[in-house]
């Protein structure tokens, strides 16, 4: 459990943990539009270069980045199997009752495979960068517009910032319990998969029951300090664009704008020579 | 059964910007029959210590020793250690989940393979042991015991399955001073009966010096001293060194030879005290 490295923030000293965590979102909005636009091969080694770039000023080793990608290889493999035998392509090298595989779909897959892999890739950066606290005030500082209708966005991120808060937590409650049980002679890793579901009720039991304890003290503990007793609250640490920001957009607004041209093949300007167009379908 | 430590080492979340070493180079050996406990401060490596003893977590550096198992061996018995080494953790009533007192107790003796009538015998005795009136509770739900219950309750599911070694984390942590002592007398029943080896981390001093006959002082993750309560007690340097403090008892046996009155006792409870004190003036 304590490996866990989906949304866990990695303290370092970098160019992207300066970053103000507003421009961080929309730049992640903005790759996440980059990695669904792009349609040939040449355009995704562009961004993969963005992904290498932003990882390296990240300074987050590479092996947290691979890891977080292990997480999703099964998804990324099944997916990748799926386009390669049902993709109809013209370039039929086998095919057998509903089943064709094509020169077509082993590119269409390999770029979905690419795609999924990209997309974490390149957004596990902004949590591995960015600690919850600035997610949470990014994320509500960005929900301004629906403040206007009179979208409680407050509470909504104050509840995220607890949800986040609250997933190391109960990690950690999870280590100590299966370890009481452990020592009473559970065993979590042996048997069929009905035996492994059974044997985890004596930590589930014991965990929902300290987690409905300790929202209750915490609901005590936001009372206590007259949580929501002003509608205005002020901040510890305030927001503030610098520099960093505009390099940063400017950087990203390069790659968006580069993806869109090799997309398009420089707007039809350059004719790739024959044995080259698998970079360019 | 005697416990061999061997320079064990343990490191937290190596080669990660969280990386902690919570051991480092710690040797001592636990005798059959030993009350030992283990003090220091809070990040000390106490309970990290602890959990090696049973193999909870697995050795990284270092040698562990129970009887003539050897803990970093591939394929170990890791049921048969924990049916002989019990371990009660800090606050083991937040560990409780089954629907009734017994089942829960029955847990660990089902786990280590007793049957279903044997394990319903040994939940009895260990309940009655801790103090509980088993005919009103084996049917309760143990979410509705109060608070010093469900701690005896836990404690008996610990000691169900008849433990010859038992590691107490702050066994007392949390309860009343009347709770404490029970707890106390309780462990000390139960080394007149299966209970052999006690191992107790505690950062209460009092409890500490009258209960251990050995103390063994962690700090940073380094064993500092490995000695009785009566030298650890009476060294001034080291309580200084590992700001653990005196027991009541010893410091007010030390307040009493600033005023010149010197008393023949390392005075190790309030008792030892008082007799001491009543040598002194002869009552």
């Amino acid at each position: 459990m304590r490996d866990m490295t989906l949304g866990q923030y990695y303290p370092a000293d970098s160019f992207t943990h300066k970053l103000d965590p507003r421009v961080k979102l929309l730049l992640v909005i903005a790759f996440i539009v980059m990695v669904f636009l792009v349609k040939n091969l040449i355009a995704y080694s562009a961004i993969i270069l963005c992904v290498v770039i932003g990882t390296l000023v990240s300074r987050i080793p590479l092996i947290k980045v691979l890891k977080s990608i292990k997480g999703i290889i099964f998804l990324v493999l099944f997916t990748a199997v799926l386009n390669l035998i049902f993709h109809k392509g013209e370039t039929v090298l086998w095919s057998w009752w509903r089943i064709t595989i094509s020169v077509e779909g082993i590119f269409f897959s390999l770029k979905m495979a690419l795609r999924l892999i990209l997309l974490v890739a390149g957004t596990t950066l902004l949590t591995y960068t960015t600690t919850p606290t600035g997610l949470t005030d990014g994320m509500e500082s960005l929900m301004y517009p629906l403040k206007l209708i009179k979208v409680p966005t407050h509470d909504i991120a104050v509840i995220m910032s607890i949800a986040l808060r609250f997933i190391p937590i109960l990690s950690e409650e999870v280590d100590k319990i299966m370890m009481a049980q452990k020592a009473r002679g559970a065993s979590f890793d042996t048997g069929g998969i009905v035996k492994r579901a059974k044997a985890l009720l004596p930590v589930l039991i014991p965990l929902f029951v300290s987690a409905f304890r300790r929202a209750d003290e915490l609901a005590l503990a936001l009372d206590a300090r007259c949580y929501n007793a002003t509608p205005n609250r002020t901040r510890y640490q305030v927001m503030k664009l610098s520099y960093r920001d505009v390099i940063a957009v400017l950087g990203t607004a390069v790659f968006l704008v580069s993806v869109i041209a090799l997309n398009m093949n420089f707007w039809g300007a350059y004719v790739p020579p024959e044995n080259l167009w698998w970079l360019f379908s | 059964m005697q416990i061999k430590v061997e320079d064990l080492s343990y490191v937290y979340s190596p080669k990660t910007p969280f990386e902690k070493v919570a051991l480092d180079g710690v040797s001592f050996t636990v005798n059959e029959g030993d009350t030992i406990g283990i003090i220091g401060s809070t990040g000390s490596g106490k309970s990290t210590l602890c959990q090696h003893f049973n193999a909870l977590i697995r050795i990284s550096h270092g040698k562990i020793y129970v009887g003539d198992k050897d803990l970093t061996a591939r394929k170990l018995d890791l049921l048969a250690l924990r049916k002989e080494i019990g371990m009660l953790f800090q606050f083991p009533e937040y560990q409780l989940f089954d629907d009734t007192v017994a089942k829960d107790v029955e847990f660990g003796p089902k786990n280590f393979g007793y049957g279903k009538e044997e394990a319903a015998r040994l939940a009895e005795e260990a309940l009655v042991m801790v103090g509980m009136n088993y005919a009103e509770v084996k049917n309760k739900s143990p979410f509705e015991l109060s608070g010093g219950e469900k701690r005896r309750a836990a404690i008996a599911g610990v000691i169900a399955s008849k433990p010859s070694v038992l590691v107490l984390d702050e066994p007392t942590a949390g309860l009343d001073p009347i709770g404490k002592r029970e707890i106390l007398e309780l462990v000390n029943d139960l080394k007149k009966s299966f209970l052999k080896t006690v191992i107790m981390i505690s950062h209460n001093m009092d409890e500490i010096a009258a209960n251990c006959n050995r103390v063994i002082v962690l700090h940073n993750g380094k064993l500092l001293y490995d000695t009785t309560p009566e030298q650890l007690f009476s060294d001034p340097e080291a309580i200084a060194a590992t700001d653990l403090g005196y027991p009541h008892s010893v410091h007010i046996k030390r307040l009493l030879a600033e005023r010149g009155i010197e008393l023949d006792t390392p005075a190790l409870d309030a008792d030892s005290l008082l007799a001491a004190l009543k040598r002194r003036y002869s009552l």
